[in-house]
């Protein structure tokens, strides 16, 4: 294949690809594929041969609703693409038979982002309906009574009416949303039903006092091609995603330029410390020593966090090219992708990428035509949490031990093979060539004052619609957890949203208005980590949680340094007395006497943070320590007796044995 | 009477589980040979020295066969990785690919190949979770132990998959059937709690739904059996 040139990209980019008027996209990535889309995408080809029927049947990676994989979005048949949810294959012949022979969309599975649109423009050919509030159980009486208003209006053949999966909006009562021009409206009562019919359906005008008006509070730059691109194909991120057209703009300017650009953006690590990413760049650029690298972190090891592994498998080139900006930027020749060994799919398409980029002459020597060379190369993780430490990192490319070094000499000075070396999260990549496309400016238009852009988060635990999230810095919590992801599952209520995991702390309720930015989190005894975002409910037991978290830091200490080697187990010693409360009175104490002297005298971030949860909690929950400390055994293990029953009911038909050890 | 005068060498090699078996065998025999006869004929002395030699030959090839086997392999992964700084631990990879675990004697072979420690070797594949010094069960049973998956009752299912199999975190039942793992985060917390048996993920599990999946898995065992 001829290599690319310059002038390939500046005419890719002045003319893309028109977007295919019908299409089929599965959502394929290693969440979609546990729930089976493989056998969707095969179940779609199937159907669409024996329907006769010649769409693409496109891969892609995730949206990011990874709680209703497998995600389907198709575009066909003349109405506007719409997102399926939970498509498994017995699903696949309905959707064929009903959208693509008869325009008419199933019930139960179209998922609808409620956001914006203020007029109608076009006959309305559905009405999505959903009740969003507590119970959901009003949204087969609504459909019914359109359906039925809709047929004494003579409407019934022209407008269909269907149960949604998820509209977008949530606790806002019914919410119905009119295709194809989405306009939602909220609140519906029973008399509402007439009104939208005869004047939205009639007669077009919208109802201003049942309309959605509030706009999403995502902004997608990170996840901007997850869900669209084919992650498979090189040629559809270069002809549809506007692809290295951000490497295009940073081989213009000079490697300086590029730092000055991303000094405008404000771009800060999104691995979690928020070092401004082009102070790091600039302090790597003006060593002397040559060879120099830049490192790609993929070694997302965070427990519930999913953001680095969805952007590798869904947008692996954007990644490159965010690397291989970098590279220019910092003067390196050799950039490197660390990525988990447990994210095969990953490993995968970043490989692929990297050989389709080869082949395409974006990787190699005189790149473009303009005398930048860079080879990308991949390096598995093999299961060491610490490894996500920089230079922990760095031992570990070099295939030793992932043990960690004190710092100073940062990498930036003295990094992989004793070179200077940048190291940038997957996310802070993902983010570069948006930033060189469009200017630092626009990006810093984004967020707050100290922290810019947008961040992804992974919203999990006991939240009912768990995805991944990107919201400008700045966004509150609670938009987050129950404007974007539906609140808390089965109603309960919220106790804590617990960020940055291991390394993290808990937010209580009553903080959750908080905006999030880098500072605001940790003054809350927190961190912004890696993305992380675990939504716990009033079930779960802080001392608990505490205990999980030191656990996982204990069980990861590498052991280099005393502090963490001896002082984590010790405070998960004590932390187990509590919890089985046979604790006394000077364990709180204690615990706060390790804490300090971990956080001042471990070697690295690991055993720095590790005492985060366990301070966090005592910070704002410490009357449920005290709860063990003054209950005794007995509260103990009902506690104990409540967590199974109320994480499993089902639990207490198991059989004794299971639960004796 | 020593048995292993019978056995040139034998003192030399350490000598294989099942050959005590064999020894004590021998011995019986021996002893019944010279309870009838009183003595024990020369020709069959002769005799079994002469099988015995034809047997240590017949596994000492075997044994090379093998040797070269694993050399062979080795040096294939050596290869591919030759002149990358920071090897190792992409070479560790593909060995536990190829084999499930890293087998110690393909450790040894590859210090040789490498020209390194075998102790540095070991320190690495110690260090990283990912690697594994004993073969894996026939089936494997991941719990997942994510936050998110923990939260949702990853325990109860722990606790089911104990009742159910007898073993726990780490461990392989007594016929190597199935082992059972826990592991940090399979990055699946949109359907948690999930577990993954052998390469397949289920989400959304319930201690109930535990064992219906053994037995899926059994009977599609069974089937492959009876197929091959």
């Amino acid at each position: 294949m001829k290599p690319l040139t310059l002038q390939d990209l500046a005419v890719l980019a002045a003319q893309p690809s028109p977007a295919a008027a019908a299409f089929i996209r599965v959502q394929l990535d290693t969440g979609g594929i546990a729930a089976g889309a493989e056998e969707t995408l095969a179940a779609f080809r199937d159907a669409l041969a024996a329907a006769n029927l010649a769409i693409p049947v496109q891969r892609v990676g995730s949206h990011g609703r990874s709680w209703a994989d497998p995600v389907v979005e198709i575009s066909a048949a003349g109405l506007p693409p719409i997102l399926y949810g939970s498509v498994k294959t017995e699903v696949v012949p309905q959707i064929v038979a009903a959208h693509l022979q008869s325009r008419r969309l199933i019930d139960d599975h179209v998922i609808a982002d409620a956001r914006g649109a203020a007029a109608i423009n076009a006959p309305v050919t559905h009405l999505l309906v959903r009740d969003t509030g507590a119970g959901e159980g009003k949204t087969e009486f609504f459909q019914f009574s359109f359906a039925e208003e809709l047929k004494r209006r003579g409407f019934a053949e022209q407008v269909q009416t269907v149960r949604a999966l998820d509209l977008g909006v949530y606790d806002e009562g019914v919410a119905v949303t009119l295709l194809p021009s989405g306009v939602t409206y909220t609140n519906v009562l029973a008399p509402d039903v007439a009104r939208i019919v005869e004047q939205s359906v009639g007669a077009r005008q919208v109802l201003d006092d049942l309309l959605w008006k509030k706009a999403d509070p995502q902004v997608r730059i990170v996840l901007r091609n997850c869900g669209t691109v084919d992650p498979e194909e090189l040629q559809d991120y270069l002809h549809r995603a506007q692809g290295y057209q951000g490497l295009r703009a940073a081989l213009a300017k000079t490697p300086e330029q590029v730092i000055e650009e991303m000094k405008a953006s404000g771009l800060r690590g999104r691995g979690g410390a928020g070092f401004p990413t082009w102070l790091k760049w600039n302090n790597t650029r003006i060593q002397k020593a040559e060879p120099r690298y830049i490192i790609c972190n993929g070694d997302e090891g965070d427990p519930g966090a999913f953001m680095d592994r969805s952007v590798l498998e869904s947008d692996p080139h954007s990644v490159l090219e965010g690397l291989m900006i970098g590279g220019y930027a910092i003067g390196a020749a050799v950039g490197y992708f660390y990525i988990r060994a447990e994210y095969p799919k990953a490993v995968e398409r970043v490989e692929r990428a990297i050989v389709q980029a080869r082949e395409a002459g974006l990787l190699g020597t005189n790149i473009l035509g303009t005398g930048f060379s860079f080879d990308a190369k991949i390096r598995l993780g093999a299961g060491a949490f610490v490894c996500g430490e920089e230079t922990a990192l760095i031992a570990s490319i070099e295939g030793k031990r992932g043990s960690p070094s004190p710092r100073p000499p940062y990498p930036s000075v003295r990094g992989l093979w004793g070179q200077p070396t940048a190291i940038n999260n997957v996310e802070t990549l993902a983010n570069i060539p948006a930033i060189l496309q469009r200017g630092g400016a626009w990006y810093a238009g984004y967020g707050t004052e100290t922290s810019k852009g947008t961040k992804v988060f992974a919203v999990t635990g006991k939240v009912k619609y768990a995805q991944l999230v990107e919201v400008p810095m700045g966004t509150t919590l609670r938009t987050i957890v129950f404007d974007v992801c539906g609140g808390v599952l089965e109603d309960k209520d919220i106790k804590a949203v617990q960020t940055g995991g291991p390394s993290g702390g808990v937010i209580p309720d009553k903080h959750l208005d908080t905006p999030i930015a880098y500072e605001t989190l940790q003054q809350l005894g927190s961190i912004m980590g890696s993305g992380g975002m675990i939504v716990m409910d009033t079930t779960d037991s802080m001392v608990d949680v505490a205990k999980f978290f030191l656990k996982f830091c204990v069980d990861e200490s590498c052991g280099k340094c005393a502090p963490c080697r001896i002082g984590g187990y010790q405070m998960l010693q004590v932390l187990d007395r509590i919890s089985r409360g046979r604790g006394n009175a000077e364990d709180i104490a204690a615990l706060r006497r390790i804490c300090q002297a971990m956080q001042k005298a471990s070697l690295c971030g690991l055993g720095q943070t590790a005492p985060n949860p366990v301070l966090s909690t005592l910070r704002y929950f410490d009357d449920e320590y005290k709860a063990y400390l003054e209950g005794g055994p007995s509260y103990a293990r009902k506690m104990a007796r409540a967590a199974a029953g109320g994480a499993e009911p089902a639990r207490a038909a198991a059989p004794a044995t299971a639960t004796a050890d | 009477m020593n048995p292993s005068a019978h056995h040139p060498g034998a003192g030399t090699d350490p000598a294989p589980e099942s050959w005590k078996n064999d020894e004590a065998a021998l011995l019986s025999m021996l002893e019944d040979i010279e309870r009838k006869h009183g003595y024990i004929p020369h020709q069959i002395g002769d005799e079994i020295s002469r099988l015995l030699e034809v047997k240590l030959d017949r596994l000492k090839r075997a044994q090379a066969k093998l040797e070269t086997g694993i050399r062979r392999d080795v040096q294939q992964h050596v290869a591919r990785w030759r002149g990358e700084e920071g090897n190792l631990i992409m070479i560790l990879h593909a060995i536990q690919n190829q084999y499930g675990h890293v087998p110690r004697e393909v450790a040894m072979e590859l210090a040789r190949e490498l020209g390194v420690k075998l102790a540095r070797i070991y320190e690495v594949i110690t260090f990283y979770h990912y690697f594994k010094l004993q073969p894996p069960g026939k089936h494997n049973v991941t719990v997942c132990n994510g936050t998110a998956c923990y939260l949702k009752g990853a325990a109860g299912l722990l606790g089911e998959l104990r009742a159910q199999l007898g073993v726990g975190e780490g461990q392989t039942t007594p016929d190597r059937e199935f082992h059972v793992d826990v592991v940090r985060c399979i990055g699946c917390c949109g359907m948690s709690p999930a577990i993954v048996c052998d390469g397949k993920t289920h989400g959304r599990v319930k201690p109930t739904d535990i064992a219906p999946i053994l037995a899926g898995i059994r009977a599609q065992a069974k089937a492959t059996e009876v197929k091959s």
